[in-house]
Formats: structure tokens, sequence, C-alpha cells
């Protein structure tokens, strides 16, 4: 975990994962959102995939480190062990396919289980392009975020609607949180010396770290 | 291959009858690299105590000071009529490497050593003797295959270093114990496998889901899913025709195997079988294929043939795609194992940056490598895997470890981020068999050593 590249600068380094049922775009979210590319014919998602991009948030430069899983039940007991350290996630389900809304419940139960509270979760309705055909209405899905606290939006990894601001939402939102944090601490973030960690939550998990090379798990 | 159970009294016995083995596996393998002008080059054979386990592959072109044909079984100088006749090769043996560290290591590099001129004089016979070994190993194979009963364990042995294309389906539904080894039973029990298959599909696939349980439903669902996103850079799998086929290939299978159900990554197991049973009955390249070419028996027998040979496979895996998936997990710590013992360095680096195998391996280990390479060589690793047989899960441990340290000195070079991404997407869509057969090789004789002296390697 030595020195990081000059090209490579960042304030802080956060971890996000992407989950939801399998075939819900999960990949080509992240693969629009790092490398604006999309495919209607993606490979899927077997353990775990991993990318990153940096943004500016405020006056900071923010790095995402993005895990996104695999979506089939089957899994759950591999990607489940990525949860740990994340400070945001994207619960994604398909507008088009009921099935995977009505599953949103149980991703966040176990979400929840196993990170910490402060996560910032932002519900992503994705396939919004494919307007005929939608089986999920803004209404509930609106409804639904706003009882369980989490963010909400509709996206379309196709039509590359929204990608950026869902991202941007949650980096930024978990940037918030960091902040608050290190001022309760009563520590002035901008202050902190390079490579402190700071504790988004009571588990010491190197989640959101700042300015320093340090990236595992 | 069959010696992972080895215990000290009968090494010795199981090593020399192995050697012989041994010896035309390894030359054949050699064969294949040679043959497209590649040597086998041992570049820094020892290095402290740390382990010879660097293999480069260099061209004939370069200077071959170097260079040595090695081979970490046999103790002795030895000549095989079938390598090249008459002529004799230097080889060094892992107890002589073993007792050599403990003197000077850079003699031991001059001793393997033949000559600059000898050994370019060696190599131009070796790939003249490739090509005209060919057609000598095509007489092998169809000797061994016209019997009234196929000797398995001569098949098997030929075919770990790869069956000639039109040989394959043959090759394989024997290999995965399909099809019969007596000849007199093979059409008639094949002929009851593929009815078997169509009761089956009329019993479970074509029918309302009505009938169909939620789990089931849910099952299908996902298939339905993964189906169209099978190989997609093979345009052949895009067609509906053909994403019919592999949907009632995996709910069927999924349905009769209740334990593991449908899990992803299975779909990309069924492909290799897929190409290998339609090239019977379509020419040319995958690529020209279509599916409207052929009657519905003909895609109904190639369907049931894919059928039963992935029962046959995922048999000799059968937790692997059960809940929680421990057979994966457990290859998977194997494999870090072992890197650990062949590449400390590169075993200490990732370490030291975080990076589990989990991250990366999983994913070879649920798909075979399918997603790792070129589809084109997909068919030949299975010659190997197929080969194999019962011995397959332990022997992917060494073909991926040898997979993984191609990219050792890369690997050496990154942090975390980069490492997990690079390893997410390795630089093999250029590969060629030539790199394929130098993962193989690798492995092969990894897996040997360890094999047979387990205990001085440790540490
Ligand atoms: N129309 C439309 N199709 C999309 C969109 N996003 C993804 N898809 C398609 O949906 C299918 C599944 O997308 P993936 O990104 O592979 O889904 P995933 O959630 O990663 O699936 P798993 O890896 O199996 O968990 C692919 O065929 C995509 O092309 C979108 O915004 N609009
Ligand atoms: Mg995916």
């Amino acid at each position: 975990m030595g020195a990081y590249r000059a090209d490579d600068d960042y304030d802080y380094l956060f971890k996000v994962v992407l989950i939801g049922d399998s075939g819900v775009g999960k990949s080509n979210l992240l693969s629009r959102f790092t490398r604006n590319e999309f495919s209607l014919e993606s490979k899927s998602t077997i353990g775990v995939e991993f990318a990153t991009r940096s943004i500016r948030v405020d006056d900071k430069v923010v790095k995402a480190q993005i895990w996104d899983t695999a979506g089939q039940e089957r899994y759950r007991a591999i990607t489940s062990a990525y949860y740990r350290g994340a400070v945001g996630a994207l619960l994604v389900y398909d507008v088009t396919r009921h099935v995977t809304f009505e599953n949103v419940e149980r991703w966040l139960k176990e979400l929840r289980d196993h990170t910490d509270a402060s996560i910032v979760i932002m519900l992503v309705g994705n396939k919004a392009d494919l307007r005929h055909l939608r089986a999920v209405s803004t209404e509930d899905a609106t409804a639904f975020a706003e009882k369980e606290n989490t963010f909400f939006m509709e996206t379309s990894a196709l039509e590359s609607m929204n990608v950026e601001n869902a991202f941007t939402e949650v980096l930024t939102q978990i940037h918030r949180v960091v902040s608050r944090k290190a001022l309760e601490a009563n520590d002035d973030p901008a202050t902190l010396p390079k490579g402190q960690t700071i504790n988004v939550g009571s588990k010491d998990d190197v989640s959101a770290v700042k300015k320093s090379g340090c990236c595992s798990t | 291959m069959r010696n992972s159970n080895n215990t000290g009294e009968d090494r010795n016995k199981d090593a020399s009858s192995l050697s012989t083995t041994l010896d035309s596996r390894f030359n054949q393998t050699l064969r294949n690299v040679q043959g497209t002008l590649y040597i086998l080059k041992m570049h820094r054979l020892l290095k402290g105590r740390s382990f010879p386990g660097k293999v480069l592959i260099t061209r004939r072109s370069e200077p071959l000071d170097q260079s040595v044909l090695y081979s970490p079984n046999t103790g002795r100088r030895y000549s095989d009529t079938d390598f090249e006749q008459g002529q004799q090769v230097e080889i060094s043996t892992e107890n002589e490497l073993q007792n050599r560290s403990n003197t000077n290591a850079s003699s031991s590099v001059s001793h393997a050593t033949m000559g600059t001129e000898t050994m370019s004089k060696e190599i131009q016979k070796y790939s003249a003797g490739a090509r005209a070994t060919d057609s000598a190993r095509l007489m092998k194979f169809t000797k061994e295959l016209s019997g009234v009963t196929v000797i398995l364990e001569k098949l098997r042995e030929l075919a770990w270093s790869g069956v000639p294309p039109y040989l394959r389906p043959t090759v394989w539904r024997l290999l995965l114990g399909y099809a019969p080894s007596n000849s007199d039973r093979r059409e008639g029990i094949l002929r009851r496998k593929r009815l078997e298959y169509l009761d089956c599909v009329a019993q479970y696939y074509d029918i309302p889901d009505r009938e169909r349980t939620d789990e089931e439903i849910n099952m299908l669902r996902q298939i339905s899913v993964d189906c169209p996103r099978t190989v997609p850079d093979v345009s052949f799998f895009q067609q509906v025709e053909v994403q019919k086929s592999l949907e009632r290939i995996l709910y069927t299978w999924a349905i009769r195997h209740p334990a593991s159900g449908y899990v992803q990554g299975i779909n990309d197991l069924v492909t290799p079988f897929v190409v290998v049973f339609l090239s019977e009955h379509l020419e040319g390249s995958v690529d020209t294929w279509s599916m409207a070419d052929l009657s519905p028996e003909t895609i109904s027998d190639v369907e049931a043939d894919c059928y039963w040979c992935l029962s046959k496979l995922l048999d000799s895996m059968h937790d692997h795609y059960t809940f929680a998936q421990p057979g994966i997990q457990r290859l998977v710590f194997k494999l870090k194992e072992v890197v650990r013992r062949i590449d400390e360095p590169v075993s200490r680096h990732m370490e030291e940056q975080g990076l589990e195998f989990l991250q990366f391996a999983f994913r070879w280990f649920n798909c075979l490598l399918i997603r790792e390479i070129p589809f084109h060589l997909v068919t030949r690793l299975w010659d190997t895997y197929l080969a194999e047989g019962d011995a397959l899960p332990d022997f992917l441990v060494y073909i991926f470890a040898s997979f993984l340290l191609t990219w050792s000195d890369q690997l050496r070079k990154l942090e975390f981020q980069e490492m997990v991404m690079y390893l997410q997407h390795l630089p093999t869509q250029k590969w060629s068999h030539v790199e394929l057969e130098m993962v193989l090789s690798q492995a092969y004789m990894w897996h040997t050593m360890f094999n047979n002296s387990p205990s001085h390697l440790a540490g």
C-alpha cells in the first residue's frame, strides 16, 4: 500500500456496491458510469466485478471504488462478503419486471444486515427507456423509497439517462456523511492528516479513506 | 495423473510407472509448443531456495544459451523413441535441482544446458518432427478408436495433448463415459440416451407454467435471462434456435439436479459441447453456421449429447454449484496455497495489497476459464479437462496457477485496484494455441512435482 500515483490523486476513496436481481442492468450501469459503454449482450456477472472512477464533489476529488455483484440468489453467500465496508449502495430493479421490484425489500434487508447504519442507499429503477413495457410505476417506487428512507432515481443505462446523476448523488451524500462524522469527532476534515481513516460507523473498516493508497476490502 | 494419493511406500513404484506416461505427455506438449517454433526456456532455474517456477516462451531466433529441455520427473538422461529417433536429451530432476540449490545455483544452469549449436539443431529437428507426428498422432487415435473396446486410459493419454477436431465428438463422448467403450453397444446406448433426453424435455420443460413451482419458475426465468447473454461475442450463439436449445438443456439439467439447480455460469459450460457436437453436422467455421440447416431430429440428438455430457462433467464437481459453492471455495484456497509455494514474491505482493483470490479466481473455477480465453481455444483446453476425468478438479488448481503466473511480472507492479481490474480482464484476446499449450505444460510439471514430493516444497 505504498505511494499512490500522481494521476490517481484523490481526496477520498469510497467503496460502493451495486446490488439487485440478475438482469436488471447493474453491470451496464457500472460500465456506463466508468467507461461510458453499454452492451445489449453483456455477460452475467459471476461473483463480483470491480471498477473505479473519480469525480469532483464540492471542492474535493472523490474516487468511487464500485463493486458490481452477481444477482442470482445462489451467489449471495459469496457476494455479501463484499458489502463489508461499503459506504454507499445502488439497489437496482428493472422497471419492466415487477418481480425485481418486489425483491428490493429482501436486498435491503441483506444490505442492512451486513453494513453500517449510515450507509447511503439509492434505489434505482433501471431500463426507464422501455416505456411501453413499464411494470413498476414511479409513484410506487417513490413511496417505497420514502418509507425505507432511501434515495430514489429512475435511470436508463442504454440511453445514458440519470446514470451520472445517480452515482454522483450517492457519492455526494457519502461525502456529506463523512464530513459530518469528522466534525462530530471534533475534527476539521480539512485538517485531517493524509492517509487517516475516517470511521463512518462503529466498525473500523477501511471504507472511506482520506488520501491514502489503501484500498483493501 | 491418478497418483495424488501417493504415500511413501509405493511412491517409487508409482513414480517409475508414471514416468512413462509423463514422458510421452510431456514430450507431446513440448512438441505442440515446438511445432510453432517455440521452445521452452527455463529462465532463472534457481534463485536461492525458491522454486524453479519461471518458464518463459522464447522465439527461436533468440540466443539459446540458457535454454534447457526440462522434465520434472524423470531422474536420468533418457531416450524416447517416440520423441525423436535415438536422440538423447539432458534432463534435470527436481532432486538434482534441490541438491544444487544448496551449492551453486548458477552452475546448475550451465550443467543442464546444451551448447547453442546443438540446441538449434535439436529444435530444427523437433519442429520438422512436429509436422510429421501430426499424422502419427492421428494414426494412434484412429488405432485406439478402432478396437472393439476402447482402452480409456490410453485414450486419455492421447487426448490430454489435444484431440484432432474431427475426432473430438467421438473422443469426448468416450472420455466422459457417455458413450460406452465397447463399440458393439455404442449405437444402441446413444440411441436410448437420446430418447431418454426427449422424454425429460417433454416431462419437465414442455409444460405450462401453472404446473411449475415458484422456484421452478424462478429458475426458468433466470435461465432465460442468461441464454441471450451466453458467449455473446460469438454471433452463432445469438441465433434464437441456439438459445432455445440452451434453455432446454439447462432447465432440464437443473430440474434433474435439485441439489444445485441452475447456477449462473453453467450456461457457459454447455457451449463447448454445443460447438463440438454440432461440428458433426455443420461445416466450416462456427461463424458461418446456421441452425436452419439442421433437421429437428439432428438438433434434438445434439441437444441430448450436450445434456448428458454436461451432466457427466458436473458429476465430478458435485459441490461446486450447491449452496455457498464449497467445492469452488476449497479449490480457490488450494490455488492460493499452490501459488504461494511456486511464486512467493507474487503471492506476498498480492497479500500485501489485500487482494483475495476469491476476487478473481471464483469466476475461473465457476466457468472453467471459458470467460478468460478466446472462445476458439476453449475446445482444446477441454480436451485436457476431459482427459483428466475425475482428477480434473485437482488439476484445475495447477492449470489456474500456471495461468495466473503467466502475468507474474505484471502483477508485481500493480496496486490493489489495478490488480483486480487487470485480473478480471486479462489480456488473452490475442492468444493462440501456443500460449495455451504453455499454460498446460507448465501446469503438468507443477502438478507432477507437487504430487510426488509435497513435503520438500513446503515453506
Ligand atoms: N433497454 C435497456 N436494457 C438494459 C438497460 N440496462 C441493461 N440492459 C440490458 O439488460 C440485460 C442485463 O444487463 P446486465 O447489466 O448484464 O444485468 P446485471 O444486473 O448486471 O445482471 P447479473 O450480472 O446477472 O446480476 C442486458 O441485455 C442489457 O443490455 C437499460 O437501461 N435499458
Ligand atoms: Mg452483472
